[in-house]
């Protein structure tokens, strides 16, 4: 008999599988809220994506540098990797001729701040996504 | 663009909070309250924190 003062965990509801967790995870990454979208969490979606695209947006307009995996340096490796977070937003920016900023502009480390934070963001949504179609949340 | 300091600040932090409001809670109203809360915190925080810094040389 079923202990209701245990709450149901994911796996007694029945967990998606892997595969579809899998889509639904690199779909949460390669733009922003499309994961909700997936899981019918419409407004969420919409919300997330248009707030992760403008933090990414006003990284691009203060002149934020995109950091490459060429340095030596291990944060710039890292900052990297932060930036690819936001998904397809940073080789779409390079593809339409983003050259990766200007250090000497005044606000571009405000823009860089911007850019890997938008992908910071970016990744709590790939995880709520997960959450969520784990049935850990609502 | 060039923002300043402030606009900056407070561009940030109103985009972190909505998305932390959005991802931290369930209910609207709740989600409401904790972005706001967290957007508070940022920009009193880091004029908190300015100030602390500005005897400093």
């Amino acid at each position: 008999m079923a202990n209701k003062a245990i709450p149901e965990t994911g796996a007694a509801r029945g967990q998606p599988k892997r595969g579809a967790l899998v889509r639904l995870c690199v779909a949460a990454w390669v733009v922003p809220g499309l994961g909700h979208l997936m899981l019918g969490r419409k407004w969420r979606a919409l919300i997330l994506f248009s707030a992760i695209l403008a933090m990414f947006l006003m990284g691009l307009v203060m002149q934020g540098q995109f950091f490459s995996t060429s340095s030596e340096s291990y944060l710039e490796t890292l900052g990297y990797f932060g930036e690819l977070c936001v998904g397809l937003a940073m080789p779409a920016a390079r593809f339409f001729g983003y050259g990766g900023g200007s250090p000497l502009f005044a606000s571009a480390d405000y823009g860089t701040a911007c850019l890997v934070s938008a992908g910071m963001l970016n990744v709590l949504c790939v995880l709520d996504a997960y959450d969520i179609a784990m049935g850990r949340k609502p | 663009m060039v923002l300043t300091h402030f606009p900056a600040l407070v561009l940030f932090s109103f985009l972190v909070s909505v998305v932390f409001g959005l991802l931290s809670k369930d209910t609207p109203r709740e989600r409401l309250w904790y972005g706001a809360k967290v957007f508070a915190a940022f920009i009193g925080i880091a004029l908190a924190v300015g100030w602390l810094m500005y005897p400093l040389p």
